[in-house]
């Protein structure tokens, strides 16, 4: 094992989490007029972002992407805070970092295959 | 909501949609109690009015800040056989006029309308970036 995390490895704890996220924003407009019902979202950034700060190799399997309810947006009378447009905005940005993850995941291979191709 | 990455146009958009959202939201509750004689506290319907502060200082995207009534008088109408009519005969309405709220709706849905459009001109601005990664 190396002392530190390769691209590949950040690149796929981005794209896991953000396959987690959509499904908590599928989760979300699913349950948009559910009584009771609060929204959820994904944590990992802040955690990925605090690990990085600790010096050496970081175990990004151990950092644990939770789930949790934000609890912060206003409710409406039926007891419900899921907002459409917001879930519409986060579905956006998450599509645009997946791409991002994808397109960076795609040249790194491109890389890798230039190097086994040298003659 | 904090503003300082570079999704922030897509928050500040989306911020805008919710507040035109909850501004045609008052406008839909206008016209549907048009004719509310009687809302409970023994006089007619009054208009909401929603009123927007921006969320911080510099740039930054709109939340709404209150929902206030519209305090201009109530009219009239003779109808003396309406249960809500006073000793004369004539009956408070609500204080909605329906050419004020068409013309709010309008301009409440092309904002919501140019909103949209920057949320998407945004998306493909990004979206071009990443065709650099191609």
């Amino acid at each position: 094992m190396s002392k530190t995390n390769s691209i590949i490895e950040y690149i796929e704890a981005g794209i896991k989490v953000e396959s987690l996220r959509q499904k908590a924003i599928a989760t979300n407009i699913a349950n948009l007029e559910t009584p009771g019902y609060r929204r959820l979202d994904v944590k990992f950034e802040e955690l990925l972002a605090r690990a990085l700060d600790s010096p050496g190799r970081v175990e990004l399997s151990e950092i644990e992407a939770g789930i949790y309810q934000p609890k912060q947006t206003p409710v409406k009378s039926n007891g419900n805070d899921v907002n459409l447009e917001t879930e519409v905005g986060e579905m956006v940005k998450n599509t645009l970092r997946h791409k991002a993850y994808i397109r960076l995941l795609k040249k790194k291979y491109n890389q890798m295959e230039l190097a086994i191709n040298i003659k | 909501m904090e503003v300082n990455n570079i999704f922030s146009p897509i928050d500040i958009a989306i911020s805008g949609l919710r507040a035109q959202g909850k501004r045609i939201e008052a406008i839909s509750s206008n016209t549907t109690n048009i004719h509310t004689t009687d809302a409970g506290k023994g006089e007619p319907y009054r208009r909401l009015e929603v009123t927007f502060k921006t969320d911080g200082d510099g740039i930054s995207g709109v939340s709404v800040d209150k929902i206030v009534p519209d305090m201009s008088d109530f009219p009239k109408v003779l109808r003396p056989g309406h249960p809500d009519a006073d000793e004369n005969g004539y009956v408070a309405m609500p204080n909605v006029d329906l050419p004020t709220e068409m013309i709010n709706l309008t301009v409440a849905t092309r904002a919501y309308q140019a909103n949209a459009a920057i949320l998407k001109r945004y998306q493909q601005m990004v979206e071009t970036t990443l065709e650099l990664l191609r």
